[in-house]
């Protein structure tokens, strides 16, 4: 036997292979139907677009059928179940999840067996021949009815628990839709187990166009999670590609950002073949939305929500990454946003590494007393990495904390930083000493780094300051030259050696260095003021 | 001529075919232009995108690789693929198609061949058959109509007993590399065993051939410059020949190739030697069959292994730190309800994770097994006897010791113990 190693749909990793090695262009995995009103006319013409778009749809796919209720929605879904079969019966190679998503009042649970005779029963004979080809192939249907059930806030757990029940024996498989009037019913494990999905959401009106966004939007949530968790290069990527379709007034959209936006690709009330829809799609793909920016928001929508604990480590785990990334763009406050939020929704486990990138933003914004506090939080995990000890000290050297500053970039340096790192340290507790008025003990840390990196600027820079003050001007000015023949534009250090020319008594050196100093920075006053000074000497 | 090769399975996620890339190598080493397509649950392809393909394409030849499990969709692909052209060839190969029985013709029209033999050379053979219109009944190792539906089979055929004659689909190219994260590697075909559930012993003859080390090496060198940073090994037996192993495992380690590897074989072909190179290499996951934990059953399977040997192997591998996958089965012959639960049992105590691959299956009776032949004897009852010719008795069947709701029982209790509901990538 060889089997695959597992990557399963439940690990939900992106497959790179899948995405890529087909070299057409990309079918689509969803189509989200808005149901309109009674009217043929209308429902006629979202038949035939429905129809001739099934031809673009993916080999596995899933439809959603959204309806404000079931009497209303029940034509539409029974006209738009014959064209999906009709599709599978003449591609055999298709599969089709049909999700019909409708309101479930607490009236309607109380005649379970008179609601599901009457409106399921039609639906699950007309899904019997696939049934049967999945029987005769060992394989579940190509054709698959999933209600998504709509619970009002009034509904009785066990009442609902009934019809869930009945649905499953009709093999029939639920799931439930729970907003921000029914979230208590998250609470009852028993229910949540008869379910295959919970879509959660915002709001509580019950209207289609609110479902279908808050459905779309736990389906980015997913699909960022996995690709994060496959290559989180990927998270830029757009959404899997989809489409929405509103019944009531024709408009399709090709995302939940564009839906949101009101910016529709086509009315399909209007003369426009479905390729040519297509055919618009297909350029809004290659258009320049901001997809990274639409997952932010969307996940970061999720945050507020009392999701079950998974469901929260999911959207902590990506607001950690969403941080990450606003991180490196320097944009700090945002990262602190998303930090803050993702350290209340992960687990624990997490904590750590959570506060230990929140500390470096607030130091980042200056916060440095938050900073810290999130450091310490992270000291447990991290204290045997110099990195941590040196941002740690990096924040009490900001804050003018300098003997803590030293404290912990001491710390940095018994655990054997890498060689550059070791520099770097190395000549913030050189500033760190001089700072405190510890030139000799400056000229310690700062000789070593010298010795280890070679010709850094910064190192001859602080030195000469150094001696400066120890009054070894020689000294000052034989680093201060070496800093300017590595940086020939760097007015401060051609300013400290006019000033360590003038305290040797070399005037004449002193005003051609302040004199530099102007050339390359004419703002700077303290070398005005000094060369003033000196000419103005008999 | 252009020839395009399928697989589709719509229940896992796409990977590269190993074995259509060497089919795709080996032709294209003669002349041929080739393009591969892999329909997984997850890749993303319509209709549309499909007719653009064999439009622009157009392909005189189509291979689709059949498994008992994807016969309707492949049925599906071929009937379409005709509806595009009618003048496309199309030939079905694979593990259903090497023991289907020719009669299974009449319920599939849309296909012109049955290749039975040796992937690469058959399909060489129709391709040179359709190319120069040759005739084809010259062809061999392949089942064929003729215009008037009439149905031949062609004398057997071999592949080469040394596998370096087929070119590499690595070294060739024939994957883009920019999109695999992980490359599956056939060091070996065959296996010399008789466990009677397995087609892999039939369909090779109860014969082993092999890569020799250095292309091997080769490949995963070309690999691992590609970027691709993870091996699978779908070698049957990896290990079949110990010393063969330890030298691959020893080049891996002198030539600095230390890769993530995951890798099955048989429980009384590892020892600590071995287990200890394989970790070093990069060795992260080991598969063994276990098949069944009851010593009774497992007789009867014609394994010759027993339980210890694999709790051994098991503890082995653990001690080394590497990830143990088992396989097993249940419904097996002889096999009751209380030996299938002791199978549950026994990969809890042993600490193996119930997930991916480790999460039981049914056993499946399929064409060219031992047990597809002889069921009866087993007392086997087959529950659909009005199956389609081309599909085997599968998993539809139920045993003298366990009725079809005592096999829905074990299912039910193994998804329940699973960490990922179940889930597995069938072969």
């Amino acid at each position: 036997m060889a089997l695959r190693p597992q990557a399963t749909e439940g690990s939900g990793r992106e497959n790179r292979f899948a995405r890529n090695n087909t070299m057409v262009k990309p079918g689509l995995q969803k189509i989200y139907v808005i149901l309109g009103k009674q009217d043929e006319g209308q429902l006629e013409r979202l038949c035939r677009t429905l129809s001739s778009l099934f031809s673009y749809v993916n080999l596995t796919s899933n439809l959603y059928l959204v309806t404000g209720n079931l009497p209303e929605g029940m034509p539409w879904v029974e006209r738009i179940q014959k064209d999906v079969s009709a599709f599978l019966r003449g591609n055999l190679f298709a599969r089709l999840y049909v999700h019909f998503v409708h309101r479930v009042p607490q009236a309607v649970t109380e005649e379970i067996d008179f609601y599901f005779q009457y409106y399921y029963q039609s639906l699950k004979r007309a899904t019997r021949e696939f049934d049967q080809e999945g029987y005769m192939h060992q394989e579940v249907p190509r054709l698959m009815l999933l209600p998504v059930i709509v619970p009002d806030n009034e509904v009785e757990p066990a009442s609902l628990m009934g019809l869930l029940d009945m649905l499953k024996s009709a093999f029939l498989l639920p799931s439930l839709y729970l907003d921000m009037g029914t979230f208590f019913l998250a609470q009852d494990e028993d229910l949540l187990a008869r379910t295959e999905k919970v879509y959660y959401g915002h709001g509580n009106s019950g209207e289609p166009a609110e479902i279908v966004c808050n459905l779309y939007h736990q389906d980015i949530v997913h699909d960022s999670s996995a690709k994060l968790e496959s290559d989180a290069v990927f998270m830029t990527d757009p959404c899997p590609p989809a489409l929405i379709v509103s019944a009531r007034d024709g408009m399709v959209y090709p995302c939940i950002d564009a839906f949101l936006k009101k910016e529709s690709l086509a009315n399909i009330y209007e003369n426009l073949s479905v390729d040519d829809i297509m055919a618009r799609y297909y350029e809004h793909g290659n258009s320049q939305r901001d997809c990274l920016g639409c997952r932010e928001g969307v996940v970061e929508s999720f945050s507020d929500l009392p999701l079950p604990k998974a469901a929260t480590h999911e959207v902590g785990g990506l607001l950690y990454h969403f941080g990450t990334l606003n991180q490196e763009a320097e944009n700090h406050v945002r990262a602190i946003e998303n930090y803050k939020k993702s350290l209340r929704l992960s687990p624990i486990e997490e904590a750590a590494s959570i506060c230990f990138r929140l500390g470096l933003s607030h130091t980042r914004t200056g916060h440095h007393d938050q900073a810290l506090e999130a450091f310490n939080r992270a000291a447990p995990t991290y204290h045997d990495q110099d990195y941590f000890h040196f941002h740690t000290g990096l924040c009490y050297f900001e804050r003018g904390d300098y003997r803590m500053a030293l404290e912990r970039f001491s710390r940095a340096v018994r655990l054997k930083p890498q060689q550059e790192d070791l520099v770097r340290i190395l000549i913030y507790m050189g500033t760190c000493h001089n700072s405190l008025g510890e030139y000799e003990e400056a000229l310690v840390e700062l000789e070593r780094a010298k010795e280890t990196a070679g010709p850094v600027k910064e190192i001859f820079n602080t030195l000469g300051f150094s001696y400066f003050q120890l009054k070894d001007y020689d000294k000052a000015i034989e680093n201060l030259t070496r800093a300017v023949e590595i940086d020939p534009y760097s007015a401060i250090d051609y300013a400290s050696l006019g000033s360590s020319y003038r305290e040797k008594g070399n005037i004449k050196m002193a005003i051609a260095m302040y004199e530099k100093a102007l050339t390359l920075d004419p703002n700077m006053i303290s070398a005005r003021e000094n060369l003033e000074r000196l000419k103005g000497q008999p | 001529m252009n020839v395009l090769l399928i697989e589709i399975n719509p229940f896992a996620p796409a990977s590269p075919p190993i074995s259509l890339g060497y089919i795709a190598s080996f032709l294209k080493s003669k002349g041929f232009t080739v393009k591969i397509l892999t329909l997984g649950e997850d890749t993303s392809v319509s209709r549309a995108g499909l007719h653009q393909l064999v439009s622009s394409f157009q392909p005189a030849l189509v291979g689709l690789t059949a498994y008992q499990r994807t016969m309707l969709y492949v049925i599906g692909l071929a009937r379409f693929i005709k509806s595009v052209n009618t003048n496309i060839k199309i030939a079905i190969g694979g593990p259903q198609a090497t023991f289907m029985p020719s009669v299974a013709f009449a319920e599939l029209p849309e296909i012109d061949y049955i290749s039975r033999s040796s992937g690469e050379v058959t399909l060489l053979g129709i391709a040179r058959a359709i190319e120069n219109g040759t005739p084809f009944s010259d062809l061999s190792g392949v089942t064929y109509k003729n215009a008037s539906g009439a149905v031949y089979e062609t004398a057997d055929l071999e592949g080469f007993a040394d596998l370096d004659s087929y070119p590499s689909p690595y070294l060739d190219d024939v994957f883009d590399y920019s999109c695999m994260s992980e490359a599956i590697m056939l060091t070996s075909r065959g296996c010399p065993h008789h466990c009677i559930y397995c087609y892999t012993p039939h369909a090779f003859k109860h014969k082993v051939s092999f890569h020799s080390v250095d292309r091997v090496i080769e490949e995963i060198r070309w690999i691992r410059k590609k970027g691709v940073r993870r091996l699978w090994f779908a070698d049957p037996n990896i290990s079949f020949k110990p010393a063969r192993l330890i030298g691959l495992l020893d080049r891996i380690l002198t030539k600095g190739l230390e890769t993530e590897m995951w890798l099955q074989t048989r429980a009384d072909l590892v020892n600590p030697e071995v287990m200890k190179k394989m970790k070093r290499a990069g060795v992260s996951t080991i598969a063994f069959g276990l098949e069944s934990a009851s010593e009774r059953v497992l007789t009867k399977l014609g394994k010759h292994i027993s339980v210890q040997t694999v709790a051994k192997a098991i503890s082995l591998a653990q001690s080394e730190d590497i990830e143990v996958e088992l396989f097993t089965i249940f419904g097996l012959p002889y096999e009751t309800f209380e030996d299938a639960l002791k199978t549950l049992e026994f990969v809890k105590k042993n600490n193996v994770k119930i997930m991916g691959n480790t999460n039981s299956q049914q056993m499946q009776i399929y064409f060219g097994t031992h047990m597809a032949r002889k069921y009866e004897k087993y007392n086997i009852r087959p529950l659909n006897t009005n199956r389609p010719v081309y599909l085997s008795i599968g998993c539809q069947y139920e045993t003298d010791h366990m009725a079809y709701s005592d096999i829905q029982k074990i299912q039910a209790l193994w998804r329940a113990h699973s960490r990922d509901r179940g889930r597995r990538i069938v072969s």
